[in-house]
């Protein structure tokens, strides 16, 4: 075992603090077996909903060895404008970079466009006389004199947080660093952070508005979760708490504390380790991860074993938004989900999305007020959800308010039957949901059609099917709890540290002497944090890559790099995996053309042990024993209501065959299983779907 | 209005699934184009568009890229239709082929915009084109100079198909690349175009096999149906009308210091809008000059704006309630041989006019002027590293926009002509090219003053590290982004000069060619800010104090154009004597306003050339002191 080390503890849970609901899923290493704890998020003290979820899951916290945190805290923050009064230091001539942006316009013909508004005010962009060259040369040489002033002076001003960027700090941190430490030194309480210890790439705009979200969500964050760990500890957790990333990795608290912009997207990212783990289980090599809730899809991929990363995300938005340059899980989202209006707009089309009634009003079926139709009102009048069977029974919909709102807003506008009308709807979000599936897939130079695809969130089982019948997708797999299907991927991530350094070189001057220094300088640092929570050595794996490009090109490919090629000293061999790549994901390469080198990534793993799934025999194939009830739902295929048998998930056992159509219904989500389409259990309860080929 | 959005054989959700279809090919195409594209223009600038056409032609989904190239790609289809359709032609267009042009007069462009074109045949019938220009970065030609003419500008390369029946045209590509001075840059900027209209045919055969032909192009004619009545809806809204404005370019860089005049007509008639460009000045002999595709498109980037702004796909539907009036051998509707360059930067300032001369109509839709004007800049020289050549197309520093009836303008933003286009990083440009950006910031006071103050423009000082030609072409020197309303008008664009005995020497208009700029001395580009809208005496204080603390005017601004007491203890605006001032200035017509607001350098610039009687075009659209 590798962690620290607590015979008796033998739980590890994790806590997925959603915008509604807190999930905690506990595994006990003992027997195997998870418990769920499903609960409302307590927005003003939300480690009192953590503390609600893990006694719903019946786990004792002095048992429990791991604690592992997804939170949107950090997200959040950014997005209501809550953080710290927070001032940036960055080198002279350039406060207003930050405010300057990119200067695009995405939507070209809209005069009244806004721009992204910066998180720190103009007075606060502080600039300091130095300057390094591209090369880390000190053109202009700090003096330490000169920020220790302007330290003492927003000290005086009651600022909580510095962020500090200066230009190619990637090629020389020298100036960053001592600035901080100067800071730290005159105002010891303050949240002080450098822009290359989240990010040594270029685009000095990216790197400022990283480095300021992080200063920003800092206090905040770092007092969330020091408040988290005092109340965990009075509840005598003594083992592990660590973070999920939006890497899909773990980092320890204190870590967390430091670097907080890496947990902005925690839960989206647990959801695709959770795809990852499963892929392992069920031996696929590579999976789409699907998630659909109430007011967006996500889409993020497994290839060959490894999940697909990308080097930024836009918090906010694309036009508006402010960009991260941290390495994350490629996670693309659209704005459709249960909670989807659909709308006839003038000059009569119908649009579902991306307004979205969300919880509340939410849709009319919930009669909480909602007026306008939803995803989920088609869903419930074409007879896929139950009006009396919702989250168990819990919450009854009114089918018949459903029905009227969609014959009234969408159908009679239309000239079309209601039917037709919210199947219409349905199709429709399928078509919007199957492209943020190609975003991730043929974007990027892959066929979904190769891909099996798992679905979870709680409306992602009911639509995967036509979505996977859409992108001619063979196989969905839907796993148990599709609901808890983050938290549960947080119990599958690992320890992980990312490193990203900007190097230009072409290929053919690059020294492989200063490489390898580079590389071990950042697998020596991920090592160095890592060692202290993986006691075994061995259990430490690093992973090379690099941003390429032909010569003169702008655009960089990440290129996977194994370890011998660095050995072998095989310039050829680089090139060679660069062309491949390059010709997978755009369809051409260049022999011919240099190469050169942008960036280099290093990522350290901590490999973790993982609860052991429990793995049950399969049965007899008859569903017999699981059929709750019989009811009419709609097919498009036949084009008609269907009397179609309704099984209870609970009841299903490993071997059982269901040939669609069919529902298999738990607690908070319903899966669809198509005509034509057959459902198998897996030994691990994972319902395995193998879509017809229309 | 239509009863739903069906026709034919397309049902209203078979249309919605087709439309979304659409946009995500033209977005994949898109994204496919950056992300193997070699130039910086390409990729960080976007200078490219791509799109899927009907098979006559028609625009079914654009997805831009640039806003001003809602037309060219049409009709550059349209003419290779008929090139290949004519009787005399001796081949037709068939599967596998990919045609390609440049002719600018075509494409209303410069010859740097390479257009490729894909038929696409569902088995055998022709069912739509699949399209993408994208900007080269170089196509030989002279540099350092202003052309007068298109041969002096590069490789023509007329209608030809550069893949025949699948099969690659050596002996064109051979041509190519003996005429660029980067042919490995060309031809990869050439595999990523193939790359992309390929992208876009299979993925739109792909909808045709999947909803079956008729349906999509059902579908696609009831999207255009739609779009158009959504355009005539907002059309309606507007009060009939003939409604007129002028404005004017500071010269067309050979007959310096001659306004070239911009003079527009629009009429409002139902749910109907006519553009009557009849009067804009004839073509010029300098390069400012582009074809009748970018002045028809002039017209649908200013109605897209005012009526469907952000409605997708940009589709032929959308334009059709939009009459144009352009006559040939305009500035904007161009005839062979007239030097085309720079073609993009006359047109910004039609479209802003166009918006201009509705004002009086629809104030509540309208914008102040911005600063109109990519703010590029071209280097050549040797790099000292290699000693080879090195071309930086460089600048897109951003400028100020407009402010709005109910919003201030936005600052650093790129012109109207341009959309998702990116400045490059300061690092990257540092890390390739010999130069050291030495500052750059928001340029304080450039707004306009106005009840709602117009965005400010950037100053971006830039030091050679080694010689290289400095070339820019900066417009809009003289006609400052105008005000609205009694909003005051922003600061015009600049260009300067910093010499190594650290003088700053303004240039009177934005035009350098070839000038030697030793290593140590630099440029500066000073993008101007956008309009006001409405008396800056109606502003409230608080955000003249706002923008007074945080340093995005001075206090010169606060006092003379908005009219504000500060008391000077606490540097704070004093409300009631602040009230008592502005009904003073109100009584006597905000006179202080206009004398503290002026820009000395143009006005300086302009007395210099007044007696040459080179400052006013005829329609006398600014005083010597515009605020």
């Amino acid at each position: 075992m590798t962690t620290q080390l607590n015979k008796s503890a033998t739980f590890r849970v994790a806590a997925d603090v959603g915008g509604t609901f807190t999930d905690v899923v506990s595994f006990d290493e003992a027997t195997g077996e998870s418990s769920y704890g499903k609960t409302l998020t307590t927005p003003e003290h939300l480690v009192d909903g953590i503390v609600t979820g893990v006694q719903k899951a019946a786990t004792p916290f002095p048992g429990t060895r791991l604690f592992l945190h997804g939170t949107t805290i950090a997200i959040n923050t950014i997005l209501e404008r809550t953080g710290a009064h927070t001032a940036l230091l960055t080198t002279k001539g350039f406060r207003d970079i930050y405010e300057i942006g990119r200067i695009n316009r995405p939507d070209a013909y809209n005069l009244f466009f806004r721009k992204h508004v910066p998180l720190v005010k103009r007075s606060l962009r502080i600039e300091i006389n130095e300057r390094m060259s591209a090369r880390g040369d000190a053109l202009i040489p700090m003096r330490d004199e000169e920020v220790a002033a302007i330290a003492r002076d927003l000290r005086m001003q009651g600022i909580k947080a510095v962020a500090i960027l200066f230009l190619h700090s990637y090629a020389n941190n020298d100036h960053e660093l001592r600035a901080k430490r100067i800071v730290e030194r005159e105002c010891p309480e303050m949240f002080v952070t450098a822009s290359h210890e989240l990010s040594q790439e270029y685009r000095e705009f990216e790197r400022t508005s990283t480095v300021a979200a992080n200063a920003y969500i800092g206090p905040r964050v770092r007092g969330y979760l020091r408040e988290v760990e005092e109340r965990i500890a009075r509840e005598q957790f003594k083992g592990t708490f660590f973070v999920v990333q939006s890497s899909g990795g773990l980092y320890d608290v204190q870590h967390a504390q430091r670097e907080c912009i890496k947990m902005l997207e925690s839960g989206p990212a647990a959801g695709v380790i959770g795809t990852r783990a499963l892929c392992e289980r069920l031996a696929l090599r590579s999976a789409i991860a699907f998630d659909m809730g109430g007011t967006t899809a996500k889409a993020g991929v497994v290839l060959d074993g490894e999940v697909m990363m990308a080097g930024n995300i836009m918090i906010g938005g694309y036009t508006e938004g402010l960009p991260i340059q941290i390495p994350l899980i490629d996670i693309q989202e659209v704005g459709t989900g249960g909670g989807s209006i659909a709308r006839v707009e003038s000059g009569g089309s119908l649009r579902v999305g991306p307004q979205s009634a969300g919880a509340a009003p939410g849709p009319v079926c919930y009669r909480l007020g909602g007026k306008e139709p939803t995803v989920t009102d088609a869903n419930l009048v074409l007879g896929r959800l139950a009006p009396d069977r919702f989250l168990g029974g819990e919450m009854k919909l009114d089918r018949a308010a459903a029905e009227q709102a969609i014959r009234d807003r969408v159908a009679t506008p239309l000239g079309i039957d209601w039917v037709d009308a919210a199947n219409g709807i349905i199709q429709i979000a399928t078509t919007t949901m199957s492209h943020v599936v190609t975003r991730v897939t043929t974007e990027r130079g892959l066929d979904a059609g190769d891909f099996a695809m798992v679905a979870y969130g709680g409306a992602g089982p009911l639509h995967a099917g036509l979505v996977a019948k859409e992108l001619r997708i063979p196989t969905v797999i839907i796993p148990p709890s599709p609901g808890h299907f983050s938290a549960h991927g947080m119990l599958m991530a690992d320890l992980r540290r990312d490193f990203v350094r900007t190097w230009f070189r072409p290929l053919a001057n690059a020294d492989f002497n200063e490489m390898e220094r580079i590389y071990h300088s950042m697998e020596d640092e991920g090592r160095l944090t890592l060692e202290r929570d993986v006691t075994d050595r061995a259990n430490i794996t690093t992973m090379r890559r690099a941003d390429m490009r032909y010569v003169g090109q702008e655009h960089a490919v990440t290129v996977d790099l194994p370890m011998q090629l660095f050995t072998a000293r095989d310039e050829a061999g680089i090139k060679q995996r660069f062309d491949e790549v390059h010709a997978q994901r755009y369809g051409f390469h260049a022999d011919a053309e240099p190469a050169e080198i942008v960036s280099l990534h290093s990522s350290v793993i901590g490999w973790l042990d993982k609860p052991k799934p429990k793995r049950t025999p399969r049965g007899a194939p008859s569903p017999e024993a699981a059929l709750s009830q019989k009811r009419d739902v709609y097919f498009t295929e036949s084009g008609r209501f269907i009397m179609t048998p309704v099984y209870a998930r609970e009841r299903l056992r490993p071997g059982m065959r269901i040939d669609g159509p069919a529902l298999v219904e738990e607690y908070a989500s319903t899966t669809v299983v198509f005509e034509g389409d057959v459902l198998e259990v897996s030994e691990f309860g994972d319902l395995v779907i193998t879509i017809a080929r229309s | 209005m239509m009863a739903g959005a069906g026709r034919g054989s397309a049902s209203p959700v078979a249309t919605e699934i087709v439309r979304n279809g659409l946009i995500a090919i033209t977005e994949e195409m898109k994204s496919n184009l950056m992300r193997t594209a070699y130039s910086m223009i390409i990729y960080e600038a976007q200078d490219f568009t791509v799109g899927l056409f009907d098979p006559a032609g028609n625009t079914v989904s654009i997805g831009i890229g640039l806003p001003m190239f809602t037309r060219g790609m049409s009709d550059v289809v349209k003419a290779m239709i008929a090139h290949y359709g004519a009787a005399d032609s001796p081949e037709r267009m068939e599967p596998g082929d990919v045609l390609i042009t440049n002719d600018a007069y075509l494409t209303g462009s410069h010859l740097n915009h390479i257009t490729l074109v894909v038929p696409i045949f569902d088995q055998g019938a022709l069912c739509g084109f699949s399209v993408c220009m994208a900007h080269w970065q170089d196509i030989g030609g002279a540099l350092n100079i202003v052309s007068r003419d298109i041969f002096s500008e590069g490789l023509q390369v007329p209608i030809l198909k550069i893949h025949r029946a699948g099969a690659l045209n050596r002996d064109l590509m051979a041509v190519i690349r003996m005429n660029v001075r980067i042919p490995e840059r060309a031809m990869g900027d050439l595999n990523a175009q193939v790359a992309a209209v390929k992208s876009g045919a299979r993925r739109y055969l792909e909808l045709v096999g999947r909803y079956g032909r008729d349906v999509v192009l059902d579908a696609i004619a009831a999207i255009m149906d739609r779009s158009e009545a959504l355009a005539r809806e907002r059309v309606r809204s507007i009060p009939d009308g003939v409604y007129l404005a002028e404005s004017y370019m500071d010269d067309d860089a050979v007959d310096l210091g001659k306004r070239v005049p911009i003079k527009v007509k629009v009429i409002i008639a139902g749910d109907a809008m006519t553009v009557d460009l009849s009067e804009v000045a004839l073509q010029v002999k300098g390069f400012y000059n582009s074809g009748e595709a970018a002045g028809r498109a002039c017209c649908q980037v200013a109605f897209k704006c005012l009526t469907s702004p952000t409605e997708l796909p940009i589709n032929e539907g959308s334009f059709r309630a939009l009459n144009v009036i352009l006559p040939k051998g305009t500035v904007v509707s161009a005839v062979k041989p007239a030097p085309m360059q720079r073609w993009m930067t006359y047109p910004m300032t039609v479209v802003d006019t166009i918006i201009k001369a509705l004002a009086p109509a629809i104030p509540e839709r309208v914008i102040a002027g911005h600063h109109a004007d990519l703010m590029t800049v071209f280097l050549n020289g040797r790099h000292p590293s290699d000693g080879k050549l090195f071309l930086l197309p460089g600048g897109l520093t951003g400028g100020g926009w407009g402010a709005k009836a109910c919003e201030d303008g936005m600052s650093a933003t790129i012109c109207i002509n341009d959309g998702d286009t990116h400045n490059s990083p300061v690092e990257q440009i540092e890390a390739k090219y010999p130069v050291v950006v030495e500052r750059y910031a928001l340029r304080e006071d450039s707004g306009g003053a106005g009840h709602w103050q117009g965005g400010l423009g950037t100053e971006r000082v830039v030091r050679a590290a080694s010689e290289f030609n400095f070339n820019t072409q900066v417009e809009r020197v003289y006609c400052r982004p105008w005000g609205l309303f009694g909003g005051h008008p922003g600061s015009g664009n600049q260009v300067v000069v910093r010499t190594n005995d650290a003088v700053e020497v303004r240039l009177t208009g934005g035009k350098v060619q070839g000038r030697v700029l030793r290593a140590g001395e630099a440029y500066i580009l000073r993008s101007g800010g956008g309009g006001g809208y409405g008396s800056p005496l109606d502003r409230p204080i608080e955000p003249v104090q706002r923008d007074l603390d945080e340093g995005y005017i001075t206090k010169e601004r606060a006092l003379g154009c908005y009219g504000v007491v500060i008391e000077p203890k606490t540097g704070r605006i004093d409300p009631d004597r602040t009230a008592a001032r502005r009904s003073d200035l109100r009584a006597r017509g905000g006179l202080i306003a206009q004398r503290d607001n002026e820009d000395a350098g143009a006005l300086e610039a302009t007395i210099a050339e007044a007696p040459a009687g080179r400052f006013f075009t005829d329609g006398l659209m600014f005083p010597l002191r515009c605020c």
